[in-house]
């Protein structure tokens, strides 16, 4: 398969518009990467990355019917992932039942999932799920300020001081990381 | 920074994964229909027509079945492919517990009976053999505390702090981290007990068959509610405020102090099991008489009530979606789970519940988005 053009991409919505299977998964495995990889990179749990993607791409299915083919199918898909990778941040950050102690004992006695050899995303987790979600955006998605301001519902000077915010704080990270 | 180049852990076993969920829920979506003619306009009236007809005061439609035979709802799929609201589902059954994912995967975690949510879902609280356990839906067990006599109903407190549960003819109380357990009393009825929403606060019955309103805490006692009869289901309202009672033949409603503020006398049916909306506003209970169960709908002081869904045999059990847009009816004499939108817009029917869940299955809570 060819990386998907436009043409690919509305051509593969028409297909699952009419109930083609091969069509959708095209549209899927086209997708499914980079939606992953935006999640992940929010949540820092994969998870709670695979459980975000799923859910968007089930709306994806639910809304098949009505999806307007002339709009690009990207931007509508990363807009519902990274929404709910923040929800799910924040959310997790508030949850504070007892017996989180204990699982925090198993978690860290479990392998480690994550591989943080990788000094950037390692480093990317220690920041607000806010600024690792523009700098997901602009640097994993290649969205410009203009089209995560819209995507996130902030005004553009917002997600223009949080991406500043975010880099300066990751570099700091990784200079310490790199001392 | 330019562009980063990122795979991130487990991407291709969880896009595989997620794959055969995607397509299992596009090869059973129902296609839009592609032609636009008058029947859907014609349908969309007669649906109106039956929704005022079914919200207007008492001597409403009725929604549903029916039948005089206990055949189910029509189309009934036969399994649960997904809910359709967020959340997870326990269910529980002779085998043990399930817990029931979001896109219809469950786990089955044997030998494990009375099982109840942990406020945000983390965890479960259920018996095992003569232990009382907190677990996480995927097994693990964190604690277990091993007591004498029947173990039943535990039930985590607003914060998750506190869990109530019985144990033979006493109530105990036990941190959520398993320390700190101590009897609560032992003038108590097994069964029914209800945490108020934002308190330590417990209603729970007396051998006396009235409801008592103890803080576990200070152990002091807030309220007694003498009752008709001793209600076999209590449930707070979301803002702590006022709770129902479900007694044989009525649902009664009082302020956390003890005076009735209202209630539903209802005659001879008998009422088998209540549930607050989630936004506190709404109960839904069903009642039973001469051989055919209704789905009853009223706001919480009482007042108006609306019956939504009407069947014969018997409705084991209800629960709200954590959303409060569903409520999940066992119809346990169809062998069906009905999923029925509120305001009534549509009924999702699954039948084989005994096949798929196990003997003496039922609905032990619908949680956390």
């Amino acid at each position: 398969m060819v990386a998907g053009s436009r043409g690919d991409e509305r051509a593969w919505i028409r297909g699952a518009q009419s109930g083609s299977v091969p069509d959708l998964e095209a549209l899927f495995k086209h997708h499914w990467p980079r939606a992953y990889r935006a999640a992940y990179l929010v949540v820092h749990d994969s998870g709670a990355a695979e459980d975000i993607a799923q859910e968007a791409f089930l709306a994806a299915v639910r809304s098949l019917d009505r999806f307007d083919r002339r709009r690009p199918f990207g931007p509508w898909l990363h807009r519902i992932v990274v929404n709910r990778a923040i929800d799910w941040s924040r959310s997790r950050a508030l949850r504070r039942e007892s017996g989180d102690a204990a699982l925090a004992l198993v978690a860290a006695a479990a392998p480690a999932e994550r591989d943080d050899t990788e000094p950037l995303a390692a480093a990317l987790a220690d920041l607000s799920p806010e600024h690792r979600a523009v700098i997901v955006m602009r640097h994993l998605l290649d969205y410009t300020p203009g089209e995560i301001a819209e995507a996130l519902g902030l005004p553009r000077g917002t997600v223009n001081s949080r991406l500043r915010r975010g880099l300066d704080e990751l570099a700091g990270k990784l200079d310490e990381d790199l001392r | 920074m330019k562009h980063l180049d990122y795979s991130a852990p487990c991407e291709r076993e969880a896009g595989e994964r997620t794959w055969e969920v995607v397509r299992a829920a596009f090869e059973e979506r129902l296609p839009s229909p592609r032609k636009r003619d008058w029947r859907p306009f014609a349908l969309a009236a007669a649906a109106a027509v039956i929704l005022a007809a079914a919200f207007s005061p008492p001597g409403n439609a009725v929604f549903g079945s029916l039948r005089d035979a206990v055949r189910g709802e029509q189309n009934a799929k036969p399994a649960l492919a997904s809910l359709p609201a967020p959340g997870r589902l326990l269910a529980e059954s002779s085998s043990g517990i399930w817990v029931v994912q979001n896109d219809g995967s469950k786990r089955l975690l044997a030998g494990y009976r009375d099982a109840a949510w942990s406020p945000h879902g983390l965890y479960v609280a259920a018996v095992h053999g003569n232990e009382l356990r907190a677990l996480e839906p995927n097994g693990r067990v964190h604690w277990s505390l091993g007591r004498t006599g029947r173990l039943r109903n535990p039930r985590w407190s607003f914060d998750g702090f506190r869990i109530a549960y019985f144990a033979g003819r006493s109530l105990r109380v036990v941190n959520g981290d398993g320390t700190g357990d101590r009897l609560l009393t032992r003038d108590v009825r097994p069964g029914p007990a209800a945490w108020q929403p934002n308190a330590h606060t417990l209603a729970y019955v007396n051998r006396a068959g009235d409801i008592e309103i103890t803080n576990v805490d200070k152990r002091n006692r807030s309220a007694i509610v003498q009752t008709r009869a001793a209600p076999r289901q209590l449930a707070w309202a979301s803002d702590g405020k006022t709770f129902i009672a479900v007694e044989p033949h009525a649902v009664e409603v009082f302020s956390k102090r003890g005076p009735r503020i209202g209630g539903l006398d209802r005659g001879i049916a008998q009422v088998s099991a209540a549930a607050v909306s989630p936004n506190g506003k709404r109960i839904a209970f069903v009642e039973t008489r001469g051989g055919r169960s209704t789905l009853q709908l009223t706001g919480v002081p009482g007042g108006p009530t609306g019956p939504i869904f009407e069947g014969a045999g018997t409705f084991a059990n209800i629960d709200w979606s954590p959303d409060g847009r569903w409520l999940l009816l066992d119809w346990s004499s169809a062998d069906q789970w009905l999923f029925i939108h509120s305001p009534v817009q549509k009924v999702l029917a699954v039948s084989n519940i005994r096949a798929n869940f196990g003997a003496d299955s039922r609905i032990a809570g619908w949680c956390c988005p």
